[in-house]
């Protein structure tokens, strides 16, 4: 065949010229079952003339030549260009055989006999797991895989495994029952390799956990479990116990025991009760609801109690190391009363025991301890809960002092865990001071304080920024440069998600810093010209229409703010965006 | 005289998954696949496809799986029923005897996307014939590759059309 196509294009080039009559010469592949070639034509010539060429390259009879195109037969008499053939297109070829009808005939002869040799490499429908994987080993090198997972073998023949309904509902139920009723089932799969090699591989896990939505949601709402994840000796950590019930076990005893001893520190139980409870239900309603064999069913319960080591001992250092004056500090360090509400006046331990945790957290960048993070968590589930602390008689006249003397309260924020390790930060600050005090008194500001979705965005903001750190811990000192005036933040900040940032955050994170700094500076700063909407956030800009999206029952804030910030603040439209998004 | 006889020529996709892949799949890949698809052609009423014993024949719909999940319409060809069967046989004497099926590479779909193209010049939609790439993209589906490169899928309930050169 090669060698025809070497002799050929001379011949074919020679012969064209004189027959073409000035047509422009247009390379056309003709297409075999078993072979291609591309052969040279005249743009205009006609299908006989086509044929003459192919019949030489293929070496058969123009009269056996069956050319189709687009699902044509091109017939003798048409021409190339009637079809649309053009320079670099293909045209299919058949070539009749003569004793072409005795196949038919065959066929089902055949059929039979191969029917029986193609058995061995397929199962049938009476599905013989052990034969499929049988024919799986011999190929895969990886030892003989449990029931569960022998359906790989021939995906058609899961129908017969019991799994064929094809209402998911219905299979996972089954698949629960199935593992209930057979303990060691789940111990099986743990002890595939298959499946140890993916427990031990931490991204992928992560990977996997952060792919499920409800992970998505319960990690927005609960920070620590972002925390928890995204720190890799956690997680072997995790999936050590998860393969191993007994240590589980022990892992769990250890637990409880740290747990009772928090029960004597005053305050502090209950709302590590809360805060347990807010974290603990989602986790276990989100695991429940997955696959009932998921291996993460086991993970989700660990990884809460994963996390509690890290929270008590937080809990440690009670005893308050900032003298009064801090114990206002700045609003966004989360300086709500923890499970006293009211009870303003004399509660500087409770009010500094937060800032008490801080100061033995401090060096872990922003908001990073778990216990900033769940009293974030609180005050933008609990706005009373800073309304109150801003009201409070002695923070106002904590807030003129300071104001008065810019010195103290200076050295109040640089001591905030807000701004440590970050010189530059500070700096910045420092020069907007006088103006951040002014905001203070504010009430415009304070409304900003109170308002749980400003909250809420600052959390995510935080959460973001904690995946960086993980992620590409050398990004967060180069990142530190002050921002970029002017940085639109917009939409994007609110928006920001920590369970795809392990993909975004090399895309977002200079963003992320930028808009951060960006934004609070604005928010305190900027406020002051008149409420100037170009330098408040998107948040404090639509408030208003976040409420009546509310009210109208759209109660996902975050989708809502998107799309008013995709809308520019039209409702209408906001309100289109969300019903066209809303899942089907 | 010039009254050309037209085929109407569809393609039948099933779900191997039964659904499980709609809703495992964001899990165990980290993206969102909708299925786990087979395609066969389906035209002068007989359903083609290509397995690990090559070319099979059933009548639409005639497999294991049963009916189809998804019926696309490629369009109509003019090709005969003869011409087509013969340019079957050359397909399945060559490249798409049974020894030459790779899950990946050569499989269900990347015949009835030869067939599609051969009979009306238009292939097949892109998401089915993505699907080996998307899956091979996630850490997940590459490390599962060797365990399933050795799949063969056949649907049982077709014959073979040119059988026995499962070599």
């Amino acid at each position: 065949m090669a060698d025809q196509g070497a002799a050929d294009p001379g011949n074919n080039n020679n012969n064209n010229k004189p027959e073409a009559s000035e047509g422009t010469i247009i390379k056309v592949t003709v297409k075999t079952p078993k072979d291609k070639e591309e052969i040279a034509i005249a743009e205009d010539a006609s299908v006989t003339q086509f044929k003459e060429e192919i019949s030489k390259r293929f070496k058969a009879k123009q009269d056996q030549l069956v050319l189709i195109f687009a699902g044509k037969i091109l017939k003798d008499g048409d021409s190339l260009s009637q079809h649309g053939i053009k320079d670099g297109l293909t045209v299919h070829l058949v070539i009749k055989t003569a004793h072409k009808s005795a196949d038919g005939g065959s066929t089902s002869a055949s059929s039979s006999a191969s029917a029986q040799a193609g058995s061995s490499s397929s199962s049938g429908p009476s599905t013989n797991p052990t034969s499929t994987a049988g024919s799986n080993s011999s190929a895969a090198p990886t030892a003989q895989p449990p029931n569960v997972l022998s359906g790989y073998g021939d995906l058609a023949s899961l129908a017969g495994l019991g799994m064929g309904s094809a209402n998911f509902m219905e299979l996972q139920q089954q698949m629960q029952r199935q593992l209930m009723s057979n303990p060691e089932m789940l111990s099986q799969i743990m002890e595939n390799p298959l499946v140890q090699n993916m427990m031990s591989n931490p991204d992928l896990m992560r990977q996997m956990i952060m792919a499920n939505p409800q992970m998505q949601q319960l990690m927005e709402r609960n920070p620590e479990i972002s925390h928890m994840l995204n720190n890799p000796e956690l997680m072997r950590q995790t999936m050590e116990l998860a393969r191993n019930p007994a240590m589980m076990q022990e892992m769990m005893r250890n637990q409880d025991r740290a747990l009772s001893n928090l029960e004597s520190i005053p305050g502090g139980y209950n709302a590590l009760r809360r805060m347990y409870t807010d974290i603990q239900e989602p986790m276990f309603s989100a695991a429940r609801e997955q696959f009932g064999s998921n291996p993460f069913s086991a993970l989700g319960g660990n990884s809460d109690s994963g996390a509690q080591p890290s929270r008590t001992e937080n809990r440690e250092p009670l005893p308050n190391p900032w003298g009064p004056p801090n114990a206002s500090s700045s609003p966004e360090s989360g300086g709500g009363t923890m499970g006293s509400t009211s009870t303003t006046g004399g509660t500087n331990p409770s009010v500094s025991n937060p800032l008490g945790i801080n100061a033995s957290s401090l060096g872990n960048g922003m908001f990073n301890s778990p216990g900033m993070q769940s009293l974030l968590q609180q005050i933008s589930e609990n706005p009373q809960l800073m309304q109150n602390m801003l009201s409070a008689p002695y923070m106002r006249s904590m807030m003129q002092s300071l104001a008065q003397n810019p010195e103290l309260a200076s050295q109040v924020l640089m001591n905030n865990p807000l701004f440590a390790g970050n010189p530059q930060l500070q700096e910045q600050f420092r020069s907007q001071l006088p103006v951040f005090l002014q905001q203070m008194q504010n009430p415009e500001a304070l409304s900003v304080m109170t308002n749980p979705r400003a909250m809420q965005a600052l959390m995510q903001i935080q959460q973001g920024l904690q995946t960086l750190q993980t992620e590409a811990p050398g990004l967060m000192p180069s990142l530190m440069t002050g921002g970029i005036p002017g940085v639109p933040t917009g939409g994007s900040v609110p928006t920001e998600n920590p369970a795809p940032s392990p993909s975004s955050a090399g895309t977002n994170p200079s963003q992320q810093q930028q808009q951060l700094m960006q934004q609070m500076l604005q928010m305190f700063a900027g406020g002051a010209g008149g409420g100037s909407a170009t330098t408040q956030t998107p948040e404090v800009r639509f408030q208003a229409q976040l409420e009546q999206l509310s009210a109208m029952g759209f109660i996902n804030r975050e989708a809502n703010l998107q799309a008013l910030i995709a809308t520019g603040g039209d409702i209408n439209a906001a309100i289109e965006r969300l019903l066209g998004s809303q899942p089907s | 005289m010039d009254f050309t006889t037209r085929h109407n020529i569809q393609l039948y996709i099933y779900d191997l998954s039964r659904g499980m892949a709609r809703n495992l799949s964001p899990i165990m890949l980290g993206k969102q696949l909708d299925g786990i698809w087979h395609t066969a052609i389906v035209a002068y009423g007989e359903e083609f496809f290509f397995g690990g014993e090559g070319i099979s024949s059933c009548p639409p719909g005639g497999t294991m799986l049963g009916p189809p999940d998804t019926v696309v319409d490629l369009g109509e060809t003019e090709v005969t029923e003869d011409i087509f069967m013969e340019y079957l046989s050359s397909l399945g004497e060559s490249t798409y005897r049974g020894d030459r099926y790779r899950l990946f590479e050569h499989n269900c779909n990347t015949f009835s996307n030869e067939v599609a193209q051969f009979l009306t010049g238009r292939p097949i939609p892109s998401y089915i014939t993505d699907l080996p790439s998307e899956v091979l993209s996630t850490p997940f589906g590459q490390m599962l590759r060797p365990i399933l490169d050795s799949i063969h899928i056949a649907p049982p309930g077709g014959h073979v059309i040119n059988g026995g050169r499962n070599m």
